[in-house]
């Protein structure tokens, strides 16, 4: 059951990944964008990872895509064919760097046979360990408490930036 | 390609347990059950990326290939953690990973913006004047 769900899951990222790579039209790359970052989700819950999976839905499946599909409809007209010259040259050099990744996964996969990995346990419920460790002093209270901050920056920073500046006409 | 790797995963996941330091963890385990497959699939994604961010040229779709770059390599922090016996710190990791993404985008979102109401298009490769 764990393996079905784990292709049906590879798949959709894998998917959504390549439509968003080979579509030219950018707001079906954007769907496609949610599509990959669902299966993404739900490898984290293969990976018996609850929290992080509904994270990831919350924040990337309802945040981030909203706002980039909000930033491709005020900012772009036309669709995005990719120019043949900039295709080839990307091809290779995205070949090259696979190949590398490949003879890099041969690697691990020596490491793992090696008995470098573990047997993983039952999967728990992850939320109340990532909550205490999140207020804990001596685990993650102070990147918790420097993100606060990064996210009151940001959110002052993007309003700052997007807003249309009336003292300055153009 | 894509299909290939994944074949050579599971033929190598299966062909483990011959040996007999294999460890449990690949004993008679399907894809769910093998660190090598969540590493392949985390691969493609990195991959696809890559490829997203060096082709176009359309500043969203160089924003879109971060976030899916940022996606494998939390893919890899979840799963190394939970086949290598980390317990929770690779989700902790990913957890703050998936917040500065969103503070990424809101920013990056909110120059792309910027630039095109200075520049009138997106285009990267046509934004080369820091300076009105």
């Amino acid at each position: 059951m764990v393996d079905f769900m784990f292709v049906v899951f590879a798949g959709m990222a894998v998917l959504g990944a390549a439509v968003l790579f080979f579509h030219p039209n950018i707001v079906h790359g954007a769907f496609s964008l949610v599509l990959s970052l669902l299966g993404v989700a739900g490898l984290y819950w293969t990976l018996g990872a609850d929290f992080l999976g509904a994270t990831q839905l919350l924040l990337y499946v309802g945040g981030v895509t909203v706002l980039l599909l909000f930033a491709v409809m005020l900012t772009t007209r036309d669709s995005q064919r990719i120019q043949l010259g900039r295709y080839v040259l990307g091809a290779l050099l995205v070949g090259l760097l696979g190949a590398w990744l490949a003879q890099a996964f041969e690697g691990v996969l020596a490491v793992i046979e090696a008995g470098g990995v573990g047997v993983p346990a039952d999967p728990q419920p992850t939320a109340p360990a990532i909550g205490a460790a999140f207020l804990d002093r001596t685990q993650y209270l102070l990147p918790f408490e420097a993100i606060s901050v990064l996210l009151l920056v940001v959110l002052v920073g993007a309003v700052t930036l997007a807003r249309r500046s009336p003292e300055a006409p153009r | 390609m894509m299909a290939l790797l994944l074949q050579e995963a599971h033929a190598a996941a299966q062909a483990a347990p011959a040996t007999e330091a294999a460890p449990a963890a690949l004993a008679g385990a399907g894809f769910a059950g093998s660190l090598a497959s969540y590493l392949v699939v985390s691969g493609i994604l990195f991959l696809l990326g890559i490829a997203t961010i060096l082709v176009r040229r359309n500043a969203l779709y160089v924003l879109m290939g971060v976030e899916l770059i940022l996606n494998a390599a939390n893919l890899n922090f979840v799963a190394f953690a939970r086949f290598g016996g980390y317990g929770l710190d690779g989700q902790m990791f990913a957890l703050f990973v998936v917040i500065l993404a969103a503070a990424e985008a809101a920013i990056a979102l909110a120059i792309v913006l910027r630039i095109f109401h200075d520049f009138g298009s997106i285009d990267i490769t046509r934004t080369d004047s820091l300076r009105d």
